[in-house]
């Protein structure tokens, strides 16, 4: 369902993705992983449009991801998370799910009675999201105040709220502790159960390992691997790339 | 009320259409110097549609709303792709181009055998509506009232339903809310429509009220005064550029301790306020905490 085709993003002379091509299905909890700097943020920027890709293409379902503007690409239900949290942290953590819900539908009508209608912080949906992150409690509390693992789950219960069909986690297990770790396992699954595709990347590898069901590896912006969990672990040139050989030693030294 | 008391109030609450009309564009990330620009057009529209044209006050009024806002909303469509001190420079710029438009911009015609209407430089007399009508200052006040009433009302509305929490999203990081789905190139155009509506509203009820308009009242400093409201009061809530108007008009020049040093002692206060709190005294967290507080 979410395709990238001979994905490039170069700055400069470094090349950040180089002719990387994935094919994640519908339903599925797919996972990113590679070295710091191997490229994975640079195809999570590529996909949701905050970078423009020196060549190649992503598509969602058929629809072009990269003809549209960053908004439009929220519409056809792309959402994300960030590796460094962003929320909107002077609004509550209701305002935050509420604004993120249905923003895109921008037809006029609906865009100015939306405007000035009471009530929205209240919706069923906000409500259900709320109870889906244990945020319940902290609805009328200003985002900026919550804790830091309150502060990921708002997040990622905000990427929901616009209704996505592909959610990109980046990073979501930065910061948290092994338990932590178990319990955004079975919300990331829990988000795969309400009908989201996950990609996921992230460098905890209980995490990755327990839950993916494919795995793609990248290692200087481009693709050394592809399978299972079982079968990335196999791999001679992902272990290399993780625990290095003399010759990668010597590739990192002089990149 | 005494003359000076409903003169002072008056001029409180025409300040007020300002800063809350710059306070609309801080909120949304913008600072905008140049919002004397639409108080300008709204009192020279409303000047002219009641005083050449003999409409109807409300009509008049009316006129130079909608067409300070048409203007906002078509000055924003370019500018809202420049950011910080870009998009300031460019507010300022616009406020002296219309300032030096109205500089040359003459329309007189003759009303009851007297020529009427802007004459340039030297200004725009005669928009006596209030005197024809009979509405004493204290009525005036009334109507002004009313009018930033209205606009307090229609905030409080957005308040309540999705615009000033889009308004405030966009502001704080418009690259996250591209990401939720939100135009933010039209919330940004709306708002600068809102915000000239807002300031043309108050030209033209200043305009009935002084009777004469001319083009170097509209100036730099009524614009960097009125953004300075927002910053002072407060991004909380709208009562926050009312405050700010309160502490300048109400106190600093009023009062006749502080008159002849009123710029040294605002322009303290703006520094003092922006290093113990960057966002102003009502700030959004402030405002939450005396939320909880009523609800209670």
């Amino acid at each position: 369902m979410l395709t990238l085709e001979n994905l490039s993003k170069h700055f400069g002379g470094v090349r950040a993705v180089d002719d990387v091509s994935l094919t994640i299905s519908e339903g599925e909890i797919f996972g990113l992983i590679g070295p710091n700097g191997s490229g994975k943020s640079t195809i999570i920027n590529l996909i949701t449009g905050l970078y423009v890709p020196t060549a190649g293409k992503v598509t969602l379902d058929g629809w072009d991801l990269t003809a549209m503007a960053q908004h439009e690409r929220t519409s056809v239900g792309v959402a994300r998370t960030f590796q460094n949290i962003r929320l909107f942290g002077n609004l509550s953590v209701a305002q935050n799910l509420w604004v993120a819900q249905n923003g895109h539908e921008q037809r006029r009508a609906h865009f100015l009675s939306r405007w000035f209608k009471a009530g929205g912080e209240h919706a069923p949906d906000v409500e259900e999201l709320l109870r889906f992150s244990q945020l319940h409690s902290k609805r009328d509390v200003q985002a900026s105040a919550l804790s830091f693992g309150e502060m990921r789950r708002l997040e990622m219960a905000r990427a929901l709220a616009s209704n996505p069909r592909v959610l990109l986690l980046d990073e979501p297990a930065a910061g948290a502790s092994l338990e932590d770790g178990q319990l955004l396992a079975e919300r990331i699954r829990a988000v795969r159960d309400r009908g989201v595709t996950v990609l996921l990347i992230e460098h905890m590898m209980e995490l990755v390992m327990g839950i993916t069901d494919r795995i793609a590896v990248l290692n200087f912006g481009r693709k050394i691997a592809e399978g299972s969990p079982t079968e990335v672990q196999a791999n001679e040139d992902v272990r290399a790339a993780y625990l290095g050989s003399s010759h990668k030693k010597e590739k990192l030294i002089h990149a | 009320m005494d003359a000076f008391t409903i003169s002072v109030l008056s001029n409180i609450g025409l300040f007020s259409f300002l800063a809350i009309s710059a306070w609309v564009l801080l909120i949304c990330g913008e600072i905008s110097f140049g919002q004397q620009a639409y108080f300008a057009i709204g009192a020279y529209a409303g000047g002219i549609a009641t005083a050449v044209w003999q409409w109807p006050f409300a009509l008049g009024v009316g006129f130079g709303v909608v067409l300070g806002a048409v203007i906002g909303g078509l000055v924003a469509w370019p500018t809202t792709r420049l950011s910080g001190m870009h998009y300031a420079i460019a507010t300022l710029a616009f406020a002296e181009f219309v300032r030096s438009c109205l500089n040359v911009f003459s329309y007189q015609r003759e009303v009851d055998g007297y020529l009427t209407g802007p004459d340039g430089a030297n200004g725009f007399r005669d928009i006596r509506w209030a005197y024809e009508a009979g509405v004493e200052p204290l009525g005036y006040l009334g109507i002004i009232a009313a009018g930033l009433a209205a606009v307090i009302g229609l905030i409080a509305c957005m308040a309540r339903g999705r615009g000033m929490a889009q308004l405030r999203i966009v502001g704080e990081d418009p690259i996250l809310a591209g990401m939720q789905g939100l135009n933010v190139n039209r919330i940004r155009i709306a708002a600068a429509t809102l915000a000239g509506g807002i300031a043309a509203l108050g030209g033209a009820l200043y305009a009935h009220l002084a009777t004469y308009v001319e083009p170097a009242q509209f100036g730099v400093m009524i614009g960097v005064h009125s953004l300075a409201y927002g910053l002072i009061g407060g991004l909380g809530t709208v009562f926050g550029p009312i405050l700010g108007v309160l502490v300048d008009i109400g106190l600093l020049e009023s009062l006749r301790v502080f008159s002849s040093y009123r710029m040294i002692v605002f322009g303290g206060l703006v520094a003092l306020v922006l290093i113990l709190r960057p966002r102003g005294i009502l700030d959004e967290k402030t405002v939450r905490r005396i939320q909880a507080w009523l609800r209670r």
